[in-house]
């Protein structure tokens, strides 16, 4: 089964030059680990939501806009694409990202037959 | 310059089915289809997934080394993440360009964000 993580923080967390470098290097240790298990096939960090742009159309309109689709505490950061016996295996290799201490993840499971890479 | 974009959808409103790519057949489905096509043939999209309904997602916290798992999407609102695409563009405009042209920007809304 494949799974997304969605890799959220609170945009106005601030940490310490030491603690952002511990978080950095734990993440890199994460996705080796994770990688070397095989059960992390993709992911990357993300710019700040202050790089966002909305894109809809509407009435054949197209509308483009700065920021997020959500204005909301905590914001997308990164994401990472798992492959995964059952969700409980999601929500241990979730529990293991440093991120999980100091933000939120969210699992969220694909379509089984619409999987597509 | 790669981006991801977020396909953004309210799962709870009900569409046109000509217009929803979700409804197998609909004018909208086989522009995805044809979207997807001409993306992958141009390197733009590079990767991608359809996301079961945010209901099943659950989010993950680490607490004073407690492992905190509750249902639920880690925000509330009305629109939810119902997939993604992972994009290779020449810059903002074309991924821009890109996003505007996928049929569920007429029913959704598309967050693209640039990777470092």
């Amino acid at each position: 089964m494949k799974y997304m993580l969605l890799i959220c923080v609170a945009e106005d967390l601030q940490l310490s030059p030491a603690e952002g470098a511990e978080m950095e290097r734990a993440t890199q240790a994460w996705v080796t680990e994770m990688e070397s298990r095989g059960v992390r096939l993709q992911g990357a960090p993300l710019r700040s939501v202050s790089d966002a742009t909305t894109v809809r159309s509407r009435g054949g309109e197209v509308l483009i806009s700065d920021g997020p689709f959500a204005e909301t505490k905590e914001q997308i950061g990164g994401f990472d694409i798992l492959e995964c016996t059952d969700l409980d295996e999601a929500i241990e290799v979730a529990a293991k990202h440093p991120v999980a201490r100091i933000g939120t993840i969210e699992v969220r499971p694909f379509w089984r037959d619409e999987d597509e890479n | 310059m790669r981006y991801l974009m977020l396909h953004c959808i309210d799962e709870t409103a009900t569409f046109d089915p000509a217009e929803d790519p979700g409804v197998p057949g609909s004018a909208a489905a086989q522009a995805m289809d044809a979207w997807v096509h001409e993306m992958e043939g141009t390197g733009v999209k590079q990767y991608g997934g359809h996301l079961r309904p945010a209901g099943e997602a659950v989010t993950v916290r680490v607490r004073d080394g407690a492992v905190l798992v509750s249902d639920g999407p880690f925000a509330e609102t009305k629109e939810q993440i119902a997939g993604f695409d992972l994009l290779e563009c020449a810059g903002r405009d074309a991924a821009l360009e890109v996003a505007a042209r996928h049929p569920t920007a007429r029913i959704g809304t598309f967050e693209l964000r640039p990777l470092p």
